[in-house]
Formats: C-alpha cells, structure tokens, sequence
C-alpha cells in the first residue's frame, strides 16, 4: 500500500505542481508590497524598472519636516510605553496576587482602549482633547497611546504573571520581605525578560498606530504614518515620501531580527498583535 | 479568604486573646487589600480619563441635538433613515465580508503549510511579519506603486507582454481597495492560523489518514473543524479592521465614497455635524464590538483561546 502511495501518479503530481505555484504566488503577494517600496526608495523615481541604477537620492531629500515626525513618533512611542509599563505591571501584580473582588471587570476595563475600534476612539478623544487644547499636542498624541499600550500592557504582564507560581514570593516573604521588597527583589527580575519584549512590541505598537492619532494629531504634532497618509493625499506619491517608508521597513525588520533572535521565529506565528485597520 | 475572618466568635469560651488575633489578622488582611487597590489605581485611572469618560461623552454627544443641545434619537433617526449612509454601511459590510472570507480562504492551505514544515515557517515568519510591523500608509504606497495606472509595476508589464491593451484603472476604485485589504487580512490571517494550526495535535490527521481518509479529507474532516475557534477569531479581527479602516479607503478613494469611515469623518471635519457624526460612530462601533463578541462567545463556548499573542 505504501509503495503505491509513493508512486508519482498524475493525480498527485498535479496536486503538488498545482501546491508549489500557489506557494510561489503567495510569497509573492506576501512580499511584494516591501520588495516594491525598498527598490523604489533605491531609485529614486516614482516607476520601478529593473535592472535600473542604484541611487540614494530619494534618501537624500527626505526634508526636515518628516525627520521631525519620525523623531516625534519614536519619543511619544517611547515615552508612552515607559508610562504604560509603569502603570501596568503593578496593576497586574495586584490583580493575580490581590485576588481582589471584581478582578475580571478591572481588568475588562483597561482592554477597552485596544477593543473599541480605534477610528471611534480616536474621535472621542478629539471631543476631549479640543476643550483642553492636547488635540495637535504631543502630550495628546502620548496620552493616545498610554491608553493603548496599557491595554496591551496588562494583557501582556497579566499572562506573565499569571505563569509565575507564587512560591518565590511566599519564601521571600516568610523571610521577612515586605510586599515592596517581594516585588522588586522577586517578580520584577523573573518577568524581566517577558517585558523587554513587551514593551519592544508596545513601542511597534505605538509605532504604527494610525487610526486612533488620525483626529487628534495635527500641523504642531503629526505622527509619521500621519505625515506620510496626508502627503500622498495633498501632491501625491513622492520619492522621498517613498524612501522615508524605506526606513520605516528597516525598523520593521529591525523588530523582526531583535524578537527573532531572543525568541526564535516560532513566537511570531499566532500572534494577534497586529495593526489595526 | 473571607470565611476565616468573618465566621461570627464561635461563643462566649472563645479566649479574648484569639478575637484580639483575629482582629489583627483581619487589619492586616484589610491593609493588603488596600495596598492591592492603590497599585490598580493609576491604570484605572488612565482608562478613566483617556478612554471611558471620551467614549460616555461620544455616547452622549450622539443624544443631543448640536443646536439646541437637546436630547434627542434624531441623529440615529436620520442616520438610519439616510439612504446614502444606509448604502455605503452596506457596501462596507460587504467589502468587510468578502475580503474576510478571500483572506482565510487563501491563507488557510499557507497556514496549514507553515505550521508543519518548520523550516518553511522559519522563512515566511519574516515575510508575514514585517508587513504587519509597517503603518497600513506604506501598504498604501505598495499598491500604488504596483497598480498606478500608468506607472504602475503591474500596468506596465501587463502591457509589455501585450495582454493589456491599455492600462487599467482599478486602483482607485473599489477593487483597488479590495486588494489593500485583502493583502493585510491575508498577512494577519495567515499569522493567527498557523499559531491556532500548531496547536492542532498531528495525531488526530494521522489517526484519520490510518483509518482510510485521504490526506485532503483528514484536513478537512479532522484539522479545520479543530482550528474553527482561530478561524473564527481571525475572521472577527479582519472585519472589524476593515469597516474601520481609515487611511486606504482615503488613499484609493474613488468618486463615490464605498467605505462608511469616509461619511463619518467628513460629517466630524468638512461638514461640521459633529453630533451627526457622533451617532454614526456608535453604529460602527456597535457593528465591530458586535462581531468581536459574537466571535469571543463562539471562542469561550469552544473553550480554545486561538493562539497566544
């Protein structure tokens, strides 16, 4: 049975051909939006030929304008995943540990901001943020992305807590550590590690977060993917628009290697942390 | 926790050392509590300020008349009323549908590939990886490139190799569109199902192709009926980040507006009918918390999380 099973029939030989053009044309769709952008950014025109003359141009002419942007987002992405991580590892310690009454709803509330639709939350902000002048603000922007990344946070260092037994912390305490010290002396170098990475895919996060800043960013405070969205909108697609989202594919494979490499590839596949919209 | 504490003093033997105890036991379990709730604080507090109270202030914004800041249904009333809106929330709904459906379609045999051949995982990892990490504005900057009608990739080779005549013009359409999506839906929904395919023991197909059944039947009988709770998870995550997307529908608008995130944003910005657009936003948002839910009630029901992060 075996032997017949092995034997190249048309059938399966169709199956497999048929198979390898479908993976073939599938790692091609999957690829080519970055394959596009980078040789674009390394032509400097807006049409892609190959074979063509490699030039830095592009990169050359990114103005000052999209510098700032990019700077802008990093610092507010930055500053915002500090705040979150801050703010969301005590609560997660007090919410496994404290087995306080209404855990389940604390902590439904605090995933508000990454369950309701970003587009409809960055609209409420604006009705917020406009009567205390932080719409176009970078403290608006940051405190856009607080919300978020505290949702992400708490579900990130809610699961890590949540598999970490608890006998560390009794020990320590039964040797006569008060809680603050149990905390810092105990959990905070066993999670460690699982909140590098955390705050690594927040800060990406953050990044690329589009739909929440759209309404509440402006001409004093402009995200980059926001820059880049309403360049193309006001003169259309220019190379060093092209090349600033080059760069922006060279974080994104930055990210890719660091995560990578500590974690091994398998962690990305199942991964729901995505953009959203 | 509770039963120790609070069990009424068992009488009038009960020694006054052993109530003092438990009066302190009691204090200090009081104490721990309080401290516990301090530390919930400061990120009950953010969510409060810079999520919960806008949301409630949307909520009721979309109640009041913007003139007489009455409160009224009116807004839902002409909203639901509105031909036009009524259209475009279809067409949205639509779109949303049929590019959930193509993306798990076309990533399913992927994902089934990727998560039992390691090594081809290990190298497409990066490939579906990178694209999710990009602002969807540099996707948008992809497929202009690809399908601008005349210097587009596309366009040009098609019609260097004779098969188009002249260039097409279905980027800035709703087909343009439909692509834009479909590439993220197909990245996310490869992603989340060779996670929820991994965790499919190999042992049921196996058992399945022992007893007779074909290596497609296995997959089909056996594997996705076992990975539907991902599927489902998947297909709920697609659709709510397609009916509110945002940058594509702008990007590759066409002249009619197919994308309900248009209408509402023009009503917030151009058209100055905030509240208008107040109500709008809750329908949206009640249509996308709706699908999320009903696919989280299917996901706890099957009592299969799809994949971790």
């Amino acid at each position: 049975m075996s032997a017949a099973r092995l034997r190249l029939t048309p059938a399966i030989f169709f199956g497999r051909a048929a198979l390898a053009v479908y993976l073939l044309i599938m790692l091609l769709w999957l690829t080519f939006p970055v394959v596009l952008v980078l040789l674009a950014s390394f032509q400097g025109t807006l049409e892609v030929s190959f074979p063509a003359p490699v030039s830095f141009d592009a990169y050359k002419t990114i103005p000052p304008s999209y510098w700032e942007a990019f700077w802008f987002t990093i610092r507010a992405a930055l500053l915002a995943t500090g705040i979150a991580l801050l703010v969301a590892i005590p609560a997660a310690w007090a919410m496994v540990r404290g087995k306080l009454a209404g855990r389940r709803i604390m902590s439904n509330l605090v995933l508000i901001p990454d369950v309701v639709p970003q587009l409809i939350l960055g609209i409420a902000l604006l009705t917020v943020f406009i009567p205390l002048r932080l719409s176009n603000s970078f403290a608006g922007v940051m405190l856009a992305l607080v919300a978020l990344s505290l949702s992400t946070g708490l579900r990130f260092t809610e699961a890590l807590l949540e598999g970490l037994p608890d006998e560390y912390e009794q020990a320590a305490q039964s040797l006569g550590a008060n809680k603050f010290t149990t905390f810092r002396l105990v959990v905070l170098p066993l999670i460690a590690p699982g909140v590098a990475i955390a705050a690594l895919f927040i800060f990406m996060q953050n990044l690329i977060t589009f739909e929440l800043l759209f309404f509440i960013s402006g001409p004093s405070a402009t995200p980059i993917a926001i820059r880049l969205f309403s360049d193309i909108i006001d003169r259309g697609i220019v190379p060093y628009a092209v090349a600033m989202a080059g760069i922006l594919v060279y974080v994104a494979i930055a990210f890719y290697t660091l995560v990578a490499v500590s974690l091994g590839p398998k962690y990305m596949a199942g991964s729901v942390m995505s953009r959203k919209g | 926790m509770t039963d120790i504490t609070n069990t009424p003093s068992s009488g009038l033997s009960a020694p006054d050392a052993q109530d003092q105890g438990r009066h302190v036991s009691r204090r200090r379990l009081r104490r721990e509590k309080t401290f516990y709730r301090l530390l919930t604080l400061p990120a009950l507090t953010i969510v409060g300020l810079v999520a919960i109270v806008p949301l409630l202030l949307l909520f009721v914004g979309s109640l009041r008349d913007q003139r007489s800041g009455l409160f009224t249904l009116d807004n839902y009333v002409n909203t639901l009323g509105n031909g036009f809106f009524m259209r475009t929330l279809a067409t949205t709904i639509a779109m949303a549908g049929g590019v959930t459906a193509i993306s798990i379609l076309m990533a399913l045999p992927l994902a089934y590939l990727l998560a039992r051949r390691t090594l081809l995982r290990n190298i497409v990892m990066p490939i579906i990886t990178v694209p999710r990490m990009l602002p969807f504005v540099v996707i948008g900057y992809a497929m202009i490139l690809l399908l601008a009608p005349m210097t587009g990739v596309a366009n040009k080779v098609l019609m260097g190799l004779g098969i188009l005549q002249q260039p097409a013009f279905i980027l800035f359409d709703w087909p343009g569109q439909a692509i834009a999506f479909a590439y993220n839906g197909i990245v996310v929904a490869t992603a989340v199902l060779t996670g929820v395919l991994m965790s499919v023991d190999t042992q049921l197909e196996d058992a399945a192709v022992s007893m007779g059944a074909s290596k497609p039947r296995a997959f089909f009988a056996v594997t996705v009926p076992l990975a539907t709770p991902g599927i489902i998870a998947a297909s709920a995550l697609i659709f709510t980040s397609v009916v509110t997307a945002y940058a594509i529908p702008v990007m590759l608008n066409g002249r009619v507006p197919y994308m309900v995130s248009l209408l509402i944003s023009a009503n917030l910005l151009t058209l100055q009918q905030q509240n208008l657009a107040y109500a709008q936003a809750i329908i949206v948002s009640v249509l996308a918390l709706g699908v999320t839910t009903i696919g989280q009630v299917v996901l706890s029901r099957y009592g299969q999380r799809g994949g971790d992060k």
